[in-house]
């Protein structure tokens, strides 16, 4: 986008621009595409159900970093299920999104975990586990600790959202560009790796921080 | 005429309505500006400004009335432009009703049939032709469609009534399978053209569209409900009796493309796709290459656009032009829509990167100019150096399966 551009030249050396890809899976009607469109717009519609993948690019300029994330919004039913994984392919962040007052989407998104599991490497992903629906508080069948524990043991990060009364939605997003940020601290002292192509992503996209 | 009466009804009141009545238009702007005196209790304008500001007046009012005629020419050419395609549509109707329908098995085929459905097949004939053209390959009668709905009520009540549960015991996932399926239809039909408030609870379409999904699921249970079937059941009942819209929704469903991506066969899909690429190469090459160079692959945006028909990617009456087509040509023209619009904005398309095209070609703008747009898909050749669709399609495959065949160190 514009602002990319105009950031070039040395004021880019001190804040360099990572692109990451992020994706949502969980069960269908979970709210992922709920979730994004609260983020990008900060309003919240009745989604048409996902067929296939709807995209999405958010800009963040934080203190060390222009972040731009690439949000991949996964259709949810599970028919779909084989063609899910051309989606989660090379991504960096995961959101695995449950629906609070729906106890069978929470093992869903347990499912999805095994399968990124197998996929990436404990280090290779940032998966963050999204309770989403807060607003429907008295209808709640999955209790905050359940989510919150399952999360603990598999260090995953953690939000209960609520797409609908915008509840923690910027938040959980805010939390995976740092520790996306983060590990690219750790992991590489020089930045490098998410500005240009990762060595994971398959989808590799040179140089368009650039662009 | 409406407008006649209440002009007739406000004569008394207004005798000034009276004289604007015999204008064409109507000068709204002129009327609303005033030039006036000052007030009494100011001290007159010197009779050179006061000029001045005549002038100036007479000069805006004179501007005003030419927009305002210029306005009005503009609504009268569109108003004769509406009258002529209505004619057109109306003589379409006659056509069709007339000569085509009453000898369908030998003039669906000829040349003038198929350009004039080309154009866009009349609302009022489209569900007959569409009926006609999809065929009944599956034999179903609508004794059949009673059958397998009441089949699927069945289900309903004994979900409903908890008697799932006790089903659950032995079916297992299957069972848990098929009530997820009952209710995301629920789910879905909900969600299905939201903004046309006819599918939704309450509305006049809801319960059609949930029984001939729900039937389906009886007559298919191997394929059961996939998101996306929801819009095109939605098509056919818009344009089709309800057991009519089944037979058409059933027999859709089974050809050969349907059959793969509601199966989600991915193989199959894959091959689809290769395919469309061949056509994509040979027809757009430049695209071709930028798409390639950014690794954008046709699963991104094909998939929904395959899955629903582009009736939720399109607006609806662009959709049903283009399943106009579909009915006539077949699945190639699914893809050959797909090449129309790529081509229609390859100038946008080739200065965006990844992730812009992607969300591009997901959403596209809702203000697609019809001509061009069928302009673009009339320009795409479906002929690949001698060869056509479904030859292509075919070599694909037959490699496909030689490979699956092969040892599998030669598989991928």
């Amino acid at each position: 986008m514009a602002q990319e551009g105009a950031a070039g030249g040395s004021l880019e050396r001190h804040c360099p621009t990572y692109i990451y890809k992020v994706v949502l899976l969980g069960s269908t009607a979970v709210g992922k595409s709920s979730l994004a469109y609260r983020y990008m717009k900060n309003d919240f519609q009745e989604s048409l159900p996902t067929v296939g993948c709807s995209f999405f690019t958010k800009i963040l300029r934080m203190e060390s970093a222009t972040v731009k994330l690439e949000i991949w919004d996964t259709a949810g039913q599970e028919k779909y299920h084989s063609v899910c994984h051309l989606y989660y392919r090379g991504a960096h962040a995961a959101l695995l999104v449950y629906d609070i007052t729906n106890k069978e989407t929470l093992g869903r998104a347990k499912q999805w975990l095994k399968e990124l599991e197998k996929e990436f490497l404990h280090d290779e992903i940032v998966i963050a586990l999204v309770g989403n629906k807060t607003d429907l508080a008295e209808e709640r069948e999955v209790p905050t600790e359940e989510g919150e524990e399952f999360a603990r043991s598999r260090s995953l990060l953690f939000a209960e959202t609520s797409a609908k009364s915008n509840h923690q939605v910027k938040d959980v997003f805010m939390a995976v560009a740092l520790q996306l940020l983060q590990r690219e601290a750790e992991t590489a002292p020089a930045p490098r790796r998410g500005q240009h192509v990762d060595l994971g992503a398959s989808r590799a996209r040179t140089g368009c921080c650039r662009v | 005429e409406y407008e006649e009466k209440t002009g007739r009804a406000h004569r008394p009141l207004s005798p000034k309505q009276n004289v604007r009545k015999n204008l064409d238009f109507e000068p709204l702007s002129t009327t609303a500006l005033i030039l006036e005196d000052r007030p009494a209790n100011l001290p007159a304008k010197p009779a050179e400004e006061a000029q001045k500001h005549r002038q100036q007046y007479e000069e805006m009012v004179v501007q005003a009335k030419k927009r305002e005629l210029k306005e009005a020419q503009k609504r009268k050419k569109q108003l004769e432009e509406r009258c002529k395609l209505e004619d057109s549509i109306g003589n379409a109707v006659l056509t069709w009703n007339n000569e085509i329908l009453p000898n369908w098995e030998t003039m669906c085929c000829s040349r003038k049939v198929r350009e004039l459905w080309w154009q866009g097949i009349p609302p009022s004939v489209r569900g007959k032709v569409w009926s006609l053209a999809i065929g009944n390959e599956l034999n179903i009668t609508h004794e059949l469609y009673d059958i397998c709905l009441a089949r699927a009520k069945e289900k309903w009540r004994s979900l409903s009534t908890g008697g799932a549960e006790v089903e659950c015991e032995d079916a297992g996932f299957s069972a848990a399978d098929r009530e997820a399926s009952l209710e995301l239809i629920k789910l879905d039909i909900s969600r299905t053209f939201p903004n046309l408030c006819i599918f939704q609870q309450g509305g006049p379409y809801h319960d059609t569209l949930h029984s001939i999904l729900g039937a389906y699921t009886c007559y298919r249970p191997d394929v059961g409900y996939v998101q996306g079937m929801s819009f095109i059941a939605a098509v056919l009942i818009l344009n089709l009796d309800t057991a009519d819209a089944f037979i058409a929704f059933s027999n859709l469903l089974n050809k050969p493309c349907q059959m793969a991506f509601f199966r989600v066969d991915h193989g199959l899909m894959l091959t689809y796709f290769a395919a469309f690429e061949v056509f994509f190469e040979e027809n757009l090459p430049k695209l071709f290459a930028h798409f390639k160079k950014n690794n954008l692959t046709p699963d991104i945006y094909l998939i929904d656009w395959i899955f629903t028909l582009y009736s939720k990617s399109l607006p609806l009456d662009l959709a049903c032009r283009v399943w106009d087509v579909f009915c006539r040509d077949g699945e190639e023209f699914l893809f050959r829509t797909a090449l129309g619009i790529l081509k229609l904005f390859e100038d946008i398309l080739t200065k965006m990167d990844f992730i812009h095209i992607a969300q591009f070609l997901t959403k596209l703008p809702e203000d697609l100019p019809s001509e061009e747009f069928f302009t673009s898909i009339a320009a795409i050749q479906m002929q690949s150096r001698n060869k056509k669709w479904a030859q292509i399609l075919a070599a694909l495959q037959k490699d496909n399966r030689e490979m699956e065949k092969g040892s599998p160190s030669l598989k991928r």
